[in-house]
């Protein structure tokens, strides 16, 4: 079973998605901000990080640096999700694999998780 | 903080609200905590938002931070259709975070701790915490709550930040987040029989002056739009007062004779008749004297101006092109549910902004229409009446009579007519079997006129005024009739002259 580790500091978003990757089939972890998801990473090594951008405490951007710079988490995919647009965070963002902005439908989310675990053969690697 | 030798004084933080900073003296106080209190709906979350939206655009950074409150996704997307939402102010100059996770694993301490690193984070000269009322829920005790709203406060002053505290919480006067503020603001939405109107109150405003009372306001694309009490508004007039007597034309001939050399500049005046008598016809001939140079404007909520400009075409009055030339501004509000204040700053604002010298507001009616409490209709006229003088325009108002025909002639409302400087009455009267108009002026201030009953006729060139009316008597109760022969009682006589 895969592992998401779904970040974000509004806890209704949290269990919206919880329950939707449970669905899905996906073991969840949560964390309410990047501090915590770093703490959660430490204890169980997720196959990808879903995480939104402003957060109190450590926000998006410094968590996907620190994910990067970890050589234990630097693969580790991260999906990006903002209720601000995407053009907004790229001059304090990097490092991450694809961008939602809120508010999304969850097919949407679930078909993103699928497709950057699942990359197709041809598809070269990061 | 300005400094001044050891003396410090606490810099304003404008809302960006025109109307609110008015009744705020120009704006909140920095570093001063502020509660912002209302039942849900009543406009709390898009008044902090635009306020940060505000702050952002004066170049400020802000943090809003939320505790069981709408999602920020949900509160964003509500916020788009707002002309004062950028979306390039998030996240870099406005940060949205939600507390409410801290505050259940590390209770009030841990939500202190994350309003001062968010200041600090985000440099924020303002701070929103929405759902105050929740912090309230979480202490153990209302001592705790108490520290919460101290240390709060003690980090708001030493960080030079503003913080706004929106709840949904209790009225109590006496609570004790209430009492340590620095001030509390009340939204409201109170049902006048099927309407309602919104008001906004502040209750205390430490270190500063304010508007006291209720003020109204409205929530449209733009945001709030706040409509500081006239009465308190315009307390004393924004200008000074500075009187030269002088004379206006009504555009009727005649009756600038009767008024003695035209009507009375920079004064309020009353137009008085019943419908269909000629009130409108009056004020369109009124403000065709208008040029560019002594602008006029028409004020009214019946007629839309394309039916305005049709009608004074008829009496020979190029209305559109006197609006071509910026001679002549026609404002109309279609009857409805209309807040008076704004109508009063409407109003103002249309003579300041154009240096208005002839204003014809068709009519009074309407303003009591719009009135939630039409007591203070003598309170508000005068203020009004005040700023406008003092702003140099000549007002004359239209005021209609319940009664088309009858022997009352019982003004609208004792109180505002008894503040106009001058009173034009219009009358119907039936004479022969056929309908006349008359006309008189039974008041001006302050000056001499002909109190003398005329006929007049609507024709092609508008208003036309005849000679005084001799040899009828009971002309006043709208039916006309030739004098009785005298009657030899020298006791009536003489009672007749001592009345």
């Amino acid at each position: 079973m895969r592992t998401v580790l779904v970040v974000d500091d509004e806890f209704g978003t949290v269990e919206v998605l919880v329950a939707a990757l449970e669905d899905a089939g996906y073991r969840v972890l949560t964390a309410a901000n990047g501090r915590r998801a770093l703490e959660r990473l430490e204890e169980n090594k997720p196959d990808l990080v879903v995480s939104d951008f402003m957060m109190p405490l450590m926000d998006g951007a410094a968590l996907v640096r620190a994910i990067r710079s970890n050589p234990q988490f630097r693969d580790i995919p991260v999906i990006m999700m903002s209720a601000a647009p995407e053009a907004a965070l790229r001059k304090r963002l990097d490092g991450y694999e694809a961008f939602l902005r809120k508010p999304f439908r969850v097919p949407a989310l679930l078909e993103l998780i699928a497709s950057l675990l699942n990359p197709p053969r041809s598809s070269s690697p990061r | 903080m300005t400094g001044n030798g050891n003396q410090l004084t606490l810099e304003r933080v404008p809302t960006g609200i025109p109307g609110l900073d008015k009744i705020l003296c120009g704006g909140l106080l920095s570093g001063g905590v502020y509660v912002i209190q209302g039942v849900p709906g009543t406009g709390k979350t898009i008044l902090a938002n635009q306020i940060c939206f505000s702050h952002v655009a004066a170049g400020g950074h802000v943090a809003f931070v939320t505790l069981l409150a709408e999602s920020h996704t949900r509160m964003l997307q509500h916020l788009q259709p707002m002309s004062f939402y950028h979306e390039e102010a998030i996240p870099d100059h406005l940060y949205y975070v939600s507390g409410f996770r801290i505050l259940e694993s590390e209770g009030l301490k841990g939500i202190v701790d994350l309003l001062r690193r968010e200041i600090k984070g985000h440099q924020a000269g303002l701070l929103v915490l929405d759902g105050f009322a929740t912090t309230e829920e979480s202490a153990s005790s209302p001592r705790e709550f108490k520290k919460f709203v101290h240390e709060l406060q003690s980090h708001a002053a030493a960080l030079e930040c503003t913080v706004l505290l929106l709840t949904n919480g209790s009225t109590r006067a006496v609570s004790s987040e209430y009492t340590m503020v620095d001030g509390v603001i009340h939204l409201e939405d109170t049902l006048f029989e099927q309407r309602t109107e919104r008001t906004l109150r502040v209750a205390k405003f430490r270190g500063s002056d304010f508007l006291d009372g209720r003020h109204p306001f409205r929530i449209t694309s733009q945001g709030l739009e706040v409509f500081p009490r006239i009465e308190t508004a315009f307390a004393v007039p924004s200008v000074r007062d500075v009187y030269c007597p002088r004379r206006q034309s009504t555009g009727v001939p005649t009756l600038d004779a009767i008024l003695g050399g035209g009507i009375l500049a920079e004064t309020s005046n009353g137009l008085y008749g019943p419908t269909g008598i000629g009130k409108t016809t009056l004020g369109l001939q009124y403000v065709a004297q208008s040029e560019a140079a002594e602008p006029g404007a028409f004020f009214g909520f019946f007629e839309s101006p394309e039916r305005l400009r049709a009608r004074a075409q008829t009496l020979g009055i190029g209305l559109a092109a006197l609006e071509r030339r910026g001679a002549v501004e026609v404002i109309w509000y279609p009857q409805g549910e209309h807040i008076l204040d704004e109508l009063g700053h409407r109003m103002i604002e249309a003579v300041r902004r154009r240096g208005v010298k002839r204003l014809f507001v068709d009519g009074y009616g309407a303003l009591v229409e719009s009135a939630t409490n039409s007591g203070r209709m003598t309170r508000f006229v005068s203020t009004l009446s005040n700023e406008l003088r003092a702003l140099k325009a000549t007002v004359i108002m239209s005021m209609e009579s319940r009664n088309v025909f009858g022997t009352a002639t019982e003004l609208p409302d004792k109180g505002p007519s008894s503040l106009l400087e001058g009173l034009i009455l219009m009358r119907y009267t039936e004479l022969d079997g056929r309908i006349r108009r008359l006309v008189s002026v039974t008041k001006i201030r302050d000056s001499a006129f002909d109190p003398g009953l005329r006929e007049f006729e609507i024709t092609p060139r508008g208003i036309e005024i005849g000679p005084p009316i001799h040899g009828m008597e009971a002309v006043l109760s709208g039916f006309a009739r030739e004098p009785k022969a005298a009657i030899p009682d020298s006791r009536a006589q003489g009672k007749h002259q001592e009345d």
